[in-house]
């Protein structure tokens, strides 16, 4: 009952003028992100990241959960209209969703991805609130070899989910577990990696490396474009839309099906929950499953709207998903979530078993602000901006990326009023950039660095209470599974390649 | 009529090429990295990890995955034909090619050299004047120079720079550093 009351509370929270303003602001700024083509709703969020130290956490979490949502259905739109997915998870969108444009459906295959995503998005956070407590009841179970197992798993499964990429994936990830270990050492007072400097023995903030990674490489990547507009304004056509041509007819709805959405929805929050998969495996994953399973697969690839639904029903669910692990656990599995425990750390928050009962009232505005964003903001904001989305997302490119440089470095200077931290963002930037150009994930960078000082603190630690025998991963049945867990996903993911059915996807 | 690079050239080209440069780089950081761990002491001391035995093995790990990938760029290298100079994989993420500098683009090095100019006129002479010449120079590059729109250029980084004033200093009560505080 009290987990209920507190997380009815949480919609509560959102009456408040102020965390509303944020989830709305949120909302839009999410949605420009992601629809412009070259940004991501990560980006956003990253950005948001040094704000958060003057807001409350609760007011930051909501903002950052209505970005996520945002960011995964918006990149549809452009997707839908020039062929241009403005996310990496509206892959799948496009293949469908351009067709109809072609044949004069634009606003109708923008309507049903909205649908698709208002459905996922809702059901996703509802299932959040509804499994996370009992996710955090398994976790309870879990003792320090596990948790290394764990985490072992999870750092096993981002790097092998990098398909075709994973040597890549490999370098990444251990770059970031190394950059980690600068600094005081997780178990003993000693200073490690400083090479005699003072600066380097609080070891690396997350900020920088998020700013960096995210921001700044961006703006490097976005330095070698010449165009002079985000979108080719001759690439939007000048065609009047009705608002009303929006909302898809009931028929098509039904022809899709409930069961499609449910099952959509499900497979979306599913993948949601493994480390590394993110929105577009979950668009795919839930496209490929949708083809198979239709009545009429020969109408996909041709603009299908049951296509659509699946896929933006998936990636929408998969934001509360991507949750799970990182509340119960502390594993985020993707950036996103990764930046959203890096909100919780600035203020004190670290997530785990226990911190679903103890600080609900802390994060059941975000839970509500996940499930308000997909079922209200997203069709508000296609009834609404509908009209005008492709007029807004083709802005200057000079205007935008200055805009983003000065929030990005200033954001870097407010942890600690050093220009320290903005040179570090810069490093990492260009460390970043080195890395995209070469088809690095720098995704596994990220997580290497939020995840390696866990995996080394509960490696030290489990073999200190066992004398140093390594068995004690092998015999301690939290381990065991684990263990096992990991051997299962090698074999289906690296041995037994699944096949992608010539869809053109590639993981986020 | 275009002449063949010598073999010297396109060696060289592939050095400073991207897919074998970036493992390369890494090589060199790992390695002074797995050296400073070693430094920290042996890995086991009593049965128990010590706090160099998680980096001395991250770097072996790290060190095997970068040959591999350096391995794979050689082999991809050599299975190349001889006229096509090995490839820089720099065209990704909607970009024109560009000329290349040791991996970097023009454009890249321009943003590069901008902020690290930026960062330390930052604590010289303060956000505003710092802010405004940087935003300005950062749009002649993104908006292909000054000739053109070069007014419209000026106001937007005297509102941007206003913008970062208020965002920061107003709603989020950080203390930027100003040309009088100095």
């Amino acid at each position: 009952m009290d987990s209920i009351s507190g997380l009815l509370g949480g919609f509560t929270a959102l009456a408040n003028p102020e965390t509303l303003l944020y989830m709305v602001g949120g909302f839009l700024v999410g949605t420009f992100f992601g629809a412009v083509p070259g940004l991501t709703s990560v980006l956003a969020i990253a950005l948001l990241l040094p704000l958060t130290y003057s807001l409350d956490v609760t007011t930051a979490l909501v903002a950052c959960a209505s970005i996520f949502m945002a960011g995964m259905c918006s990149g549809s739109i452009t997707a839908t209209t020039i062929n241009i997915p403005g996310a990496p998870s509206s892959m799948m969108t496009a293949l469908e969703g351009y067709p109809m444009q072609q044949r004069g459906e634009g606003a109708k295959a923008l309507g049903h991805a909205a649908l698709g995503s208002m459905i996922g998005g809702s059901l996703g956070a509802l299932l959040l609130m509804v499994m996370a407590p009992l996710a955090a009841d398994v976790a309870l179970l879990i003792r320090t070899p596990g948790k290394f197992s764990l985490i072992a798993f999870a750092l096993i499964v981002i790097i092998i989910s990098q398909r075709g990429s994973i040597t890549k994936g490999m370098i990444a990830t251990l770059f970031g577990v190394m950059i980690a270990t600068i600094g005081i050492d997780v178990v003993q007072p000693l200073a490690r990696f400083t090479f005699g400097t003072s600066v380097l023995v609080q070891g690396i903030d997350m900020m920088p490396l998020i700013i960096g990674t995210f921001a700044i490489s961006e703006l490097l990547v976005q330095a070698d474009n010449r165009s002079s507009r985000t979108v080719d304004p001759s690439l939007i056509q000048a065609a009047k839309v009705r608002r009303r041509d929006f909302i898809p007819p009931l028929s098509e709805v039904r022809e899709i099906g409930v069961m499609r959405y449910l099952k959509s929805a499900v497979i979306g929050y599913a993948v949601g929950i493994l480390p590394g998969a993110g929105g577009s495996m979950a668009a795919f994953v839930s496209y490929a499953e949708s083809m198979r399973s239709s009545k009429h697969p020969e109408r996909y690839g041709k603009g299908n709207p049951e296509g659509i639904a699946a896929a933006e029903c998936a990636n929408n669910s998969m934001c509360g998903g991507a949750f799970v692990p990182m509340l119960t656990f502390g594993i985020p599995g993707d950036p996103t979530t990764a930046i959203v425990l890096g909100v919780l750390v600035i203020n004190g928050l670290q997530p785990g078993p226990q911190f679903m009962t103890q600080q609900l009232d802390l994060i059941a505005p975000m839970f509500a602000s996940l499930f308000v964003s997909a079922l209200i903001l997203i069709p508000l904001t296609l009834y609404l901006l509908g009209p005008y989305f492709l007029k807004i997302v083709s802005i200057r490119r000079d205007v935008l990326y200055s805009s983003i440089a000065i929030v990005a470095l200033v954001g870097s200077y407010v942890a600690t009023y050093s220009t320290f931290q903005m040179a570090l963002a810069l490093v990492f930037g260009v460390l970043a950039y080195f890395l995209r150009k070469q088809k690095y994930p720098t995704v596994c960078l990220l997580l290497g660095f939020v995840l390696g000082p866990s995996l080394e603190e509960y490696c030290r630690r489990a073999l200190s209470i066992n004398d140093g025998n390594p068995l004690i991963f092998f015999t301690s049945p939290d381990s065991l599974f684990f263990i096992a867990l990991t051997v299962v996903f090698f074999y289906f993911m690296v041995i037994r390649k699944p096949k992608d059915h010539g869809l053109g996807t590639r993981p986020a | 009529m275009t002449s063949k690079p010598s073999s010297r050239q396109s060696t060289q080209r592939f050095a400073l090429s991207g897919e074998f440069f970036v493992p390369a780089a890494l090589s060199i950081i790992t390695l002074i990295y797995l050296i400073s761990a070693i430094q920290l002491g042996p890995p086991m001391k009593a049965g128990n990890m010590t706090a160099s035995f998680f980096p001395i093995a991250t770097a072996i790990l790290m060190l095997i995955a970068l040959i591999c990938a350096m391995g794979h760029a050689l082999r991809g290298k050599a299975k190349a034909p001889a006229e096509e100079p090995a490839a820089d994989v720099d065209s990704s993420d909607d970009t024109s090619p560009s000329r290349q500098y040791a991996g970097l683009s023009l454009g890249a090095i321009g943003v590069i050299v901008l902020t690290a100019g930026y960062l330390l006129a930052f604590d010289l002479i303060g956000y505003f004047v710092a802010t405004f010449v940087y935003v300005l120079l950062l749009s002649g590059l993104y908006g292909g120079g000054f000739r053109e729109k070069w007014l419209t250029k000026l106001m937007a980084a005297i509102v941007i720079t206003l913008a970062g004033y208020l965002l920061f200093e107003v709603a989020f009560q950080v203390r930027l550093p100003t040309l009088w505080s100095q």
